[in-house]
């Protein structure tokens, strides 16, 4: 069985980004449910805020490929 | 629907099922059409779903709006649902009534030609995400790096009031250097690397995952040595099929999440303050 | 593939430099062919959307421009309406208060009228008391004249002819009772003095 220790980094890498947006995802639930009516305000800050979180994942796969050369 | 996939995911390879399992890779998405593997300007098969899809975008759009009605039929409806969740939400709802309008054209082209080129991944005789190339995402953050620089030179007045505006005012005069070369690199450097690396990344990842499991559920139900390995292999390609409809979801999300961060950004720049 | 790979000259090929680089020709047909689709949504599709939104806009706005004319048209009719009741409101109580007012002064006539024919009453009854008293005085003074004669000229036997003289006589005798001159006599002192 082969493999690359770098991939093994990067599973490690998305450990961060997976807590950060499941709380993310849990603050949003927790907004709708308290104020239903603030749904579309808050599904915009919740993409954003995990389109930022997820980009540490991204980056670690996308250096995972980096360093798997080297 | 399994079948197609794994004739799909075969060819892709270019090779037909080999007796030692070979795992696949990012090399699985090289499909050249026209040329050789060591052009630069060789012809591959993203590139033509890519121009394809661009026609078939336009194609949808001018035949819809030949002649609007003020009371829409079937398919001027689904276009105006398109086009009033692009224009209202990510263009007046975020960049502001005042200024979104010129944006238009830009969002809307992104959006759906991203989106067009995403759900191609589920496509089925398709079923390449063109996006999961690097190229393309490089293309459409170029586009947008560049726009939402000049719109905001031009809306600040001059490049050195931009720069100067990178800073919030009313900071501690130690702490403006620190904050000018973080607000550098984040308008500079990290938003578009990671605007372009989140659309590729997703698509890639998200093709890869399920290259392995329909390609290791072929190998398990075909060259599995014991009945247990073949059944494993079925419930590969009946998560494979769960999966996709999970990329579904992730594709349509990823051209939103694009589409709204190209309109956060501009909002940033054509607003008065920093 | 790796087969490829070598039979080009072992040059290192795209399969192997993906995922990361770009390949030059994908990068160009996505770029022209996103500024078709860009150039087309620009000078085509969204000017259409738009002009058909403001049209819409439009048509949704004069509908309600229509029905907020008929909305003041049906306010002002209420508002008249309302004028009016509050016209014949006031009417109804105006002709209620002059009504009033026109009982009072009736009354207030009719009393007039009553004291005033009491009074006539009261007038004439005193006119006429005074009347019959005047009579009564004249008449008795009258009586009393030719009584006291009579008496007198029965008394002194002598016929008291003369009637010019029996009125002086009569009328000197009152005039001393008035004037209150007679001092009560006895007869015969009276004859001495005759």
């Amino acid at each position: 069985m082969g493999g690359n220790i770098a991939f093994l980094g990067y599973g490690l890498a998305a450990i961060g980004p997976g807590i950060g947006i499941g709380l993310i995802f849990a603050a949003y639930i927790n907004g709708v449910a308290r104020q239903p009516e603030a749904r579309g305000m808050l599904q915009t800050i919740a993409f954003t805020g995990m389109a930022l979180t997820e980009a540490l994942a991204i980056l670690g796969l996308v250096f995972a490929f980096v360093f798997r050369s080297a | 629907m399994s079948t197609t996939l794994v004739a799909a995911a075969g060819s892709l390879r270019g090779a037909v099922p080999t007796e030692s399992f070979e795992t696949p890779g990012t090399k699985d998405f090289w499909w050249p059409l026209i040329g050789s593997d060591t052009n630069s300007f060789t012809f591959t098969r993203p590139a033509l779903i890519w121009i394809l899809s661009c026609i078939l975008i336009c194609w949808f759009f001018l035949s819809a709006t030949k002649n609007l009605q003020l009371v829409p039929s079937k398919r001027q409806w689904l276009t105006e649902q398109a086009y009033g969740f692009v224009r209202n939400t990510m263009g007046q709802d975020i960049i502001g009534s005042k200024n979104f309008k010129p944006f238009i054209p830009l969002l809307l082209s992104l959006f759906t030609v991203i989106l067009l080129n995403n759900i191609a991944g589920v496509i089925p005789f398709v079923q390449y995400p063109t996006t999961g190339r690097i190229a393309f995402p490089i293309v459409l953050t170029a586009i947008v790096y560049v726009v939402y620089h000049v719109t905001a030179v031009r809306h600040k007045g001059g490049f050195g009031k931009y720069l100067g505006s990178l800073t919030p005012p009313g900071l501690p005069g130690w702490l403006k250097p620190i904050m000018f070369v973080l607000e550098f690199l984040t308008y500079f450097v990290i938003r578009p690397l990671t605007l372009a690396l989140r659309l590729f990344g997703n698509m890639m990842a998200g093709h890869l995952m399920l290259l392995v499991f329909i390609l290791g559920g072929e190998y398990l139900l075909l060259h599995g040595d014991n009945p247990f390995i073949n059944v494993s292999g079925a419930f590969s390609f009946l998560f494979a099929i769960l999966m996709m409809f999970f990329e579904l979801l992730i594709e349509f999300l990823q051209a939103f999440i694009f589409t709204l961060l190209t309109a956060i950004y501009l909002a940033d720049a054509v607003s008065d303050s920093h | 593939m790796l087969s490829i790979v070598k039979a080009s000259g072992g040059e290192v090929g795209w399969p192997e430099k993906l995922p990361l680089l770009p390949q030059p020709g994908e990068m160009i047909a996505g770029l022209i062919f996103f500024a078709i689709v860009y150039w087309l949504m620009k000078t085509k599709i969204v000017p259409r959307m738009e002009q058909m939104y403001a049209e819409r806009t439009a048509a949704i706005e004069g509908g309600m421009e229509q029905a907020e004319q008929a909305q003041k048209e049906a306010e002002q009719a209420k508002s008249q309406y309302e004028a009016q009741l509050a016209d014949a409101r006031a009417e109804a109580a105006r002709i209620r208060e002059d009504a009033r007012s026109q009982g009072a002064q009736i009354i207030a006539e009719m009393r007039d009228q009553a004291g005033a024919e009491s009074d006539r009453i009261i007038d004439s009854a005193h006119k006429q008391t005074e009347a019959e008293r005047q009579q009564a005085q004249v008449e008795l003074r009258g009586h009393v004249g030719r009584l006291s004669t009579d008496l007198a000229g029965k008394i002194v036997g002598e016929s008291l002819e003369d009637e010019t003289r029996q009125r002086g006589i009569v009328e000197r005798f009152l005039a001393d009772l008035e004037a209150g001159d007679v001092k009560p006599q006895k007869v015969g002192s009276a004859d001495e003095g005759a």
